[in-house]
């Protein structure tokens, strides 16, 4: 998909990209677009390493739609920075478990669980 | 500063109302509403339309028929908070000797989208990306419900209880959609939606209605005086890393706002009728609203204060769990419930001896903020 903003580092282990406001040192994500008026006042910045899940749902969708149940949450990156995604892995994740950003097809991203 | 009254309102029954278009189910409430205000169409001076989703100019085309000679109307969008926010705006236009009386309807068909949850505003890069990962509003609210099952020692069962009173409650009103009382069983074991939230824990998604109310700075020729004490519109402020979701911050703020504008504290509130989209959301907002310290909502619904009979009932008219959240509809739908309630006219779902009563709701429905909107307002007689 094309998007105005970069989701993923360039590089042969990506990193996801976010916004630091550089008046407040905030992080932001997704990154500003590209065509945003805000753009000069952030940098791009990579989040790095492994998140904890702040908190989680898994969705069971009716029945008629043939979808299995999906786990979604809120994962704390070191940043800091807070990310709402699929999170991939247990069928039932746990609050605090860590979970790492990979590139998905269909999502941009997804949160795999992070083996200990 | 000058007084404004609600000196009449009105509702349609919350249902699914198939086939009807918008202006025969919003005439309804809109004729009885200036019925129950004992005033005559040439005395509504402008009207404000509450809708989300409904499309363009959907106020003219509701009122087009009905004799009004080409009065000023508004059409409000302010996602699940734009009745209120209707009903605010009014109230300015009243303040700034615009008007002596307006119209607020609210009216939302939602069955003609035919199920399922709302969708996002997607309008926005960042809400874009977590729809796609299928953020909706049943999830954001039971990652609130996991969290606060989590930092609370709580129980699923705690949850499940705003439902079992809130359509109890809903079982006495006869405007509410769904009018059956169930266990607290029958709440957990209903099918799963959004872990740990069950069907019977969310607002139906089903359903059509309209409300209306009558907002002056002349006192009603009817019935008791209802007041308009407080009126409270905020936004929400962008989320940051480190928030905390089991702080709704949005309706706290509001809540705050309109106590200071009424001179009134959370103890002076007799009858609420709140957001309960969710009833995680009750929850939440028992301790936004002050009506519980931070950490005493489930001590405080277990205590039975906020059922029918205690110190303060919270959604006598079932709230949007049982009655309905048909989403332009419902902050309107709201005052017209606390006027009831504090005029004695709320019949067997009746608050004793109401004096004060507290209206809220929230809009949401696009990413990195608690709440895009939420109102307070305070009715008094």
């Amino acid at each position: 998909m094309d998007r105005l903003y970069p989701l993923w580092s360039d590089v042969a282990s990506p990193a996801l990209l976010a916004s630091r406001d550089r008046r407040t040192g905030e992080l932001v994500f997704p990154a500003v677009a590209k065509d945003s008026p805000l753009v000069s006042l952030h940098e791009t910045a990579e989040i790095a390493g492994t998140g904890e899940v702040y908190s989680f749902t898994v969705i069971h969708p009716g029945r008629k739609s043939g979808e299995a149940p999906y786990a979604l949450g809120f994962v704390d990156f070191p940043g800091p920075v807070r990310i709402f995604g699929r999170l991939q892995g247990p069928s039932r994740p746990a609050i605090g478990s860590k979970y790492r950003a990979r590139p998905d097809e269909q999502f941009g991203y997804v949160f795999e669980a992070a083996q200990p | 500063m000058q007084d404004i009254y609600l000196t009449g309102g009105a509702m349609t029954v919350f249902g699914r109302h198939l086939g009807v278009m918008a202006p025969e189910l919003a005439q309804e409430a809109i004729l009885k509403a200036i019925e129950d205000a004992g005033v005559r169409i040439e005395e509504i001076q402008a009207i404000y339309c509450a809708n989300v989703l409904g499309g363009m100019i959907l106020g003219q085309l509701i009122v087009r028929d009905l004799g009004f000679k080409g009065i000023p109307v508004y059409n409000v969008e302010n996602a699940c908070a734009s009745g209120a926010t209707g009903v605010h705006m009014a109230r300015h236009a009243l303040l700034a000797q615009q008007y002596d009386t307006v119209l607020v309807f609210g009216i939302e068909q939602l069955t003609a989208l035919g199920g399922g949850t709302i969708p996002l505003q997607r309008n926005d890069h960042k809400t874009e990306l977590y729809a796609s990962a299928g953020m909706v509003l049943p999830a954001v609210y039971a990652m609130r419900g996991t969290r606060f099952l989590h930092e609370r020692s709580a129980s699923p069962a705690d949850l499940a209880a705003i439902a079992v009173k809130n359509r109890h409650h809903g079982s006495l009103n006869e405007f509410a959609l769904q009018r059956t009382a169930v266990t607290l069983d029958e709440v957990l074991g209903s099918r799963m939606i959004a872990d740990p939230l069950t069907l019977l824990q969310c607002c139906p998604s089903q359903v059509d209605g309209a409300a209306a109310v009558v907002v002056s700075t002349k006192p009603g020729r009817v019935r008791k005086q209802v007041r308009i004490l407080s009126s409270v519109v905020v936004s929400g402020m962008r989320e940051r890393a480190d928030d905390d979701i089991l702080d709704a911050e949005i309706t706290a703020r509001a809540a705050k706002q309109a106590y200071e504008q009424a001179g009134l504290g959370p103890t002076d509130v007799d009858v609420v009728e709140l957001h309960d989209a969710f009833t995680i959301a009750e929850l939440l907002y028992y301790e936004a609203l002050g009506l519980a310290r931070e950490g005493e909502a489930v001590s405080l619904l277990n205590s039975g204060a906020t059922r029918l009979g205690g110190r303060v009932p919270v959604n006598p008219s079932g709230g949007l769990l049982a009655k309905g959240h048909p989403l332009g509809a419902t902050g309107v739908a709201q005052m017209v419930e606390i006027m009831w309630q504090l005029q004695d006219r709320a019949g067997a779902r009746q608050a004793q001896k109401a004096k004060i009563g507290l209206t809220q709701c929230t809009g949401g429905g696009i990413a990195g903020v608690d709440h895009a909107a939420s109102s307070v307002h305070l009715l008094g007689v």
